[in-house]
């Protein structure tokens, strides 16, 4: 269909991707070698055909016009060959199919399976810049082109080839000068069609852009249209978009006329060819030169000369796009990962929970430091509260803490173990975390609480952590209690529920240590009084970091680190930090003080 | 998908070149056989066998003739067609973004903003193609298959079941593979779906999956959808793989038949030598053309889905409707007053706000707190007609909302909406959306009531730095300042911040508050908030509970008389601190 898809995206690097491609194509090679072999005999076995058909034909009229009338025994024996060629040729052809599809079915599934195992191997610095849509349409849109479309490609070039091979072929044998007639017209209109080919190529990018550009304002505009509204903006809106949308015509317009031209192009030449060859033909039938089932088969020949032809012409485009689909692919896949890591093991029962930051530096880009020179030291079961204006890095520590991110110079230590030297997952097994965004999977209620504590766990202890989270009403008045599925955006239970699920969720997996996020600003009071006690029931006796910010979490903590810019500006208690009249005590007083 | 069509009407004149075109096209491709079987005929076997040579040539002279009109009417169709196509594509694409303009909350909410950009996007794109291709495939191919029946029927009316063999055959064989395959197909988008919606939580949930590490866990769940989709599609590959063949094997048949036909009956009639061969190349195109035919129809019902979706939403009459003409002049000064507003949504049996009155005055802050779900933000919505109420007044500076012409209406409103929402363009063009050009002295002061002046001055460009598309490259609070700096510099005299301080620092939250003052002297700013330290200075605080107002005056007041208002407070101090306040309230 043509189409804004229609856009040839080319490789960065062709033969590079080409011999990636092969590489990962592996033991599919010969598989592949295989159904070449098999296209092209299928192929050559039906192009026999017009030739045995204008042997019927020719046996007939000589037969007759010698006065013999029709030799029947010759004609059912050719058609008696025709019919096993044809045959065998579906057959064969048939065995082909199934073999392709086998491969890219497979292949496929190996190659989707592959880049769901890179997204868990990816250092998590990736995905602060990479977008979601784009790793998704790796996944699926790009596996589909390379792979669902190669299948088909491969058959159709070697289809395309054979095809023009043995139809020249063919038309040499039954006659040269003919033959010449037909093979001058070919590169004549391919030339015509690669040219406008070339030009459609050209509105097709433009058209894209400008679709690109339009989707994106209209996504924006039906985002904001209350703001759009309010601010008395639609005819501007309007007319921007009117504005945009003619361009858009035009573009379209362009690329479609273009796009289709080349068939009206091919069909113009091959009608001519065929009406030279229907004019010299009868003048060689009449000299003598060519019998008259030739110049039918000859006919039958040039009708199907066309068809590889316009298809070749495609398939260059075709090929292109799945290099480039490839290439993200393999681009994705290339990426660099996490490094190897070392296997000590710190079981998470024999651990007392003292942890300690020794002069950590950190930074996301090399240009930026945000954490500098950083020592504190946390004893077991201390309340750590992290403080500090939005966007001053609260985060970062968090990142640190579960190996999200390893310090660029010092080290973190759990109980006197370097962090470093331990595993991630090892790390990220002594704690717990609750974080802002509350992400549960699609799954049921019962699944997701025992997602961390694994499958085994026994359900007497998820319904603890029910109780003790106060949820047990919430969960008993859903439709199939713990057995309702909820999905990831899960519209049927509200923030506040969601945020006491995964309490609830880090609760059954009973880490020694915890990570808190307190933003609980969209809640209502009573959930608010629930999500309390709940985090203080979750951090009783355990080593814990709260990024904070209810005033009471903050007093009660036995160190407070105060951040500002990505800096820890200032640690220590409350009193403390109030008597040093600082940054802590500016932001302290400007919530509370009268004006 | 053929409602669609009615956008064809403005363009009715080129429908009608293009349908004759095409007929062109048909025609004198069609014509091209016949003539040959006249050389054949007339030609070749002419005067026993030594043959006409002028005639060969005379008629060759034709085809080059209805050749080159047949190339006439193709290029003229290719023309028409694109031309046609596009300009329906466009006229569907405005009429649809026209009408979702002018939807409310509740028609946005009935479809939801993302499947409203799909409709307009996606669908519309897909409408595109279809009917692009309908114009000239649908056309063509029927004239085709038509014109190439009559020429053969004419030429060997006694071969004629050939035609009507084969292509019965081939339509059975479309129908069995297609109804093998139908519900494959559907089944494999679901699982693509599931892939993609797999992926999507790897990628979301990847903090929550490693901290947990539950890598192998995820993998397993993916690696069960996958080896479905892998088994899917082989069984599609498997079914369609018979096409080609079985399609080659009724070609190749029908040129086998076409012949053997033929030559049966030359022992009677010199003239079949000619008819077949011609006879021969109609039933190739009829074949060719029905199976074009059943590729259509396999495109039509997807490009439906899309036509239903976009008329579904073309369908809608928006609920609120706007005055033309103004009714009555509202009064000198601002002022906005609730008079026993009771709302609920459309379908819903529960009111979302019952009786509610209340009256803010210029100069004065009327502050809105309660639970979530109490209807705070709705009944803020209101005041723009974002939603229309069920019963009862709401009056904006004495004159009822609904006998405002809406510009009149939202010129008096700067509204500043939960999240901070920016429009791609710079920071200048975003704080100056909806004012009159106000001068640069007059800009950069608004940015520094709304606290914004600081970071816009860190940016490169300062006031020209780019804003890309929803704002992503400012931060939350950033964004927030910025759609706060855009209501003030609309010169409002009605304020609504519906919960816009949440996303601010409590110390930005002062700041903007005590600069936001001066400015506000002779408006009414109306403010929604979660946080009690937001509206502890409010001359008016209202206090929601399940809909209804529960309590109605100032901090001091609310903390002796109201329950509700206690709690919240409770909820937010410390014990401490709580004590201090009723005891403050108290004297």
């Amino acid at each position: 269909m043509p189409g804004p898809r229609n856009v040839i995206q080319k490789p960065k690097n062709f033969e590079k991707t080409f011999k990636r491609f092969m590489k990962e194509l592996g033991t599919y090679k010969v598989q592949i070698i295989v159904t070449v072999i098999f296209t092209a005999i299928s192929v050559l076995l039906t192009l026999f055909g017009p030739m045995v058909l204008g042997m019927m034909t020719t046996s007939a009229t000589s037969s007759i016009a010698a006065g013999k009338g029709i030799l029947w025994d010759e004609i059912i024996g050719l058609v008696i060959l025709l019919i096993s060629l044809y045959v065998i040729s579906g057959i064969i052809s048939y065995v082909q199919e199934l073999i392709l599809t086998r491969i890219s079915a497979r292949f496929s599934n190996k190659m989707r399976s592959k880049i769901l195992d890179k997204i868990s191997r990816l250092p998590m610095s990736y995905f602060d810049h990479a977008k979601i849509g784009d790793v998704m349409s790796r996944m699926t849109n790009d596996v589909d082109t390379a792979v669902g479309n190669l299948a088909q490609t491969i058959n159709e070039i070697v289809i395309s080839v054979v095809t023009l091979v043995g139809i020249t072929a063919m038309m040499l044998i039954i006659s040269v000068p003919l033959s010449l007639v037909a093979i001058i017209a070919i590169p004549v209109s391919t030339i015509f069609v690669k040219r406008i080919a070339e030009k459609a190529q050209k509105h097709f990018k433009r058209q894209r852009t400008i679709l690109g550009e339009l989707n994106s304002r209209i996504e924006e505009d039906y985002t904001g249209q209350l703001i759009i509204k309010a601010n008395s903006h639609e005819k501007k809106t309007l007319a921007e978009f009117k504005e945009a949308n003619d361009r858009l015509y035009e573009a379209s317009f362009k690329s479609q006329f273009f796009g289709t031209l080349p068939f009206p192009i091919t069909h113009i030449f091959t009608h001519f060819a065929y009406i030279i060859i229907c004019v010299l033909g009868g003048y060689f039938a009449i000299i003598g030169a060519i019998t008259i089932g030739n110049v039918q088969a000859f006919i039958q020949y040039v009708n199907q000369f066309n068809r590889p032809i316009t298809e070749v012409a495609q398939l260059s485009a075709t090929i292109q796009q799945i290099m480039a689909a490839a290439e993200r692919v393999f681009d994705f896949l290339d990426l660099e990962e996490m490094a190897e890591e070392e296997e000590t093991e710190i079981r998470a029962d024999e651990i007392s929970g003292e942890v300690e930051f020794h002069d950590v530096n950190f930074s996301y880009n090399a240009d930026k430091p945000v954490i500098r020179n950083f020592s504190a030291k946390i004893s077991p079961g201390m309340k750590v509260a992290i403080v500090g204006p939005t966007g001053a890095g609260k985060t970062t520590i968090v990142n640190l803490l579960m190996r999200f991110y390893d310090p660029d110079s010092g080290y973190i230590t759990i109980d006197g173990k370097p962090t470093r030297e331990m595993s991630r997952a090892n790390v990220r097994k002594l704690f717990g975390m609750v974080l802002q965004d509350t992400w549960l999977f699609s799954g049921t209620i019962l699944n997701n609480l025992k997602y961390g504590a694994g499958k085994n766990i026994p359900e007497e202890e998820v319904k603890k952590a029910i109780k003790a989270t106060g949820i047990d009403h919430f969960i008993e008045s859903l439709p199939h209690g713990l057995n309702t599925v909820i999905d990831e955006d899960s519209d049927n239970i509200s923030a506040g529920e969601k945020q006491l699920l995964t309490i609830a969720r880090a609760m059954v997996a009973n880490p020694p240590m915890l990570i808190l996020d307190e933003a609980t600003s969209n809640v209502d009071t009573r959930t608010e009084q629930m999500i309390q006690d709940a985090f203080s029931r979750l951090t009783k006796g355990r080593t814990s970091f709260v990024i904070a910010h209810r005033l009471s979490t903050i007093r009660e903590s036995d160190l407070i680190l105060v951040m500002k810019d990505g800096n820890i500006v200032e640690q220590g208690k409350h009193e403390e930090l109030l008597s040093m009249n600082g940054f802590y005590a500016e932001l302290y007083n400007s919530q509370f003080s009268e004006s | 998908m053929f409602k669609m069509l009615r956008y064809l009407r403005p363009y009715w004149k080129g429908a009608l070149i293009l349908v004759v075109s095409i007929g062109i096209q048909a025609w004198g491709t069609l014509r091209l056989p016949t003539l040959m079987s006249q050389i054949v005929n007339d030609g070749i076997a002419a005067n026993n066998g030594t043959g006409d040579m002028s005639f060969i040539i005379l008629t060759g002279l034709k085809m080059v003739a209805w050749a080159g009109i047949s190339a006439l009417g193709a290029l003229s169709s290719a023309y028409f067609s694109a031309k046609i196509g596009s300009a329906i594509g466009r006229d569907i694409r405005e009429d649809l973004f026209k009408k979702i303009l002018s939807f409310s909350i509740s028609e946005i909410d009935d479809f939801s903003t993302a499947s409203l950009i799909t409709r307009t996007t996606n669908d519309i794109s897909t409408v595109q193609n279809t009917l692009i291709m309908m114009l000239s495939m649908m056309l063509r191919v029927p004239m085709m298959a038509v014109g190439a029946i009559v020429e053969a029927v004419i030429l060997a009316p006694d071969m004629t079941w050939i035609l009507a063999l084969s292509v019965g055959i081939l339509v059975g064989l479309i129908i069995v593979i297609l109804a093998a395959v139908m519900p494959k197909f559907m089944l494999y988008q679901k699982l693509i779906d599931r892939i993609n919606l797999l992926t999507r939580e790897n990628l979301t949930g990847l903090r929550v999956i490693r901290a947990f590490n539950n890598e192998k866990y995820e993998a397993e769940k993916f690696d069960k959808t996958n080896k479905k989709v892998m088994k899917t599609d082989f069984f599609i590959g498997a079914v369609m793989g018979l096409e080609s063949p079985l399609m080659m094997l009724i070609f190749n048949g029908t040129s086998l038949l076409c012949i053997y036909i033929g030559i049966s009956h030359l022992e009677f009639d010199a003239s079949y030598l000619g008819k077949m061969m011609a006879f021969m190349q109609y039933a190739i195109q009829v074949i060719l053309s029905f199976f074009f035919l059943a590729i259509i129809f396999v495109m039509i019902p997807r490009a439906s889905v899309s036509a239903k979706r976009i008329n579904e939403v073309l369908k809608v009459n928006p609920k609120i409707k706007w005055k033309e003409k103004s009714i009555k002049k509202p009064e000198e000064e601002p002022s906005v007053e609730f008079k026993n507003v009771d709302f609920k949504y459309a379908g819903a049996d529960e009111e979302v706000l019952e009786k509610i009155s209340f009256k803010a005055k210029a100069g004065e802050t009327t502050a809105f707190i309660g639970s979530t779900g109490s209807g705070k933000s709705t009944l803020i919505n209101l005041i723009p007609r974002f939603y229309d109420v069920t019963s009862g007044e709401v009056l904006v500076s004495g004159v009822n909302v609904k006998d405002y012409v809406m510009d009149d209406l939202m010129k008096k409103i700067g509204y500043v909406p939960q999240r901070g929402f920016l429009f791609s363009g710079t920071v200048k063009s975003n704080i100056l959306f909806g004012a009159d050009l106000t001068n640069e002295k007059e800009m950069e002061e608004v940015a520094r009531i709304a606290q914004a002046e600081e970071f816009i001055s860190r940016l490169d460009e300062k006031y020209e730095s780019k804003i890309v598309e929803g704002g992503t490259n400012v931060s939350g609070g950033q964004r927030q300042r910025l759609s706060i700096a855009r209501a003030i510099a609309k010169k409002p005299e009605i304020y609504i911040f519906d919960d816009a301080f949440s996303a601010l620092d409590m110390k930005t939250d002062k700041k903007l508050r005590e600069a936001l003052k001066p400015v506000t002297k002779n408006a009414v700013v109306l403010i929604v908030a979660q946080r009690v330290s937001t509206v502890r200075l409010a001359d008016q605080i209202v206090v929601l509970d399940e809909g209804k107002v529960v309590g109605k005056g100032k901090h001091g007041e609310l903390l002796k008389s109201c329950k509700v208002y206690q709690e919240i407070c409770q909820s937010q101090f410390s014990e401490e601190e709580y004590e201090r306040e009723v005891r403050d309230a108290r004297a």
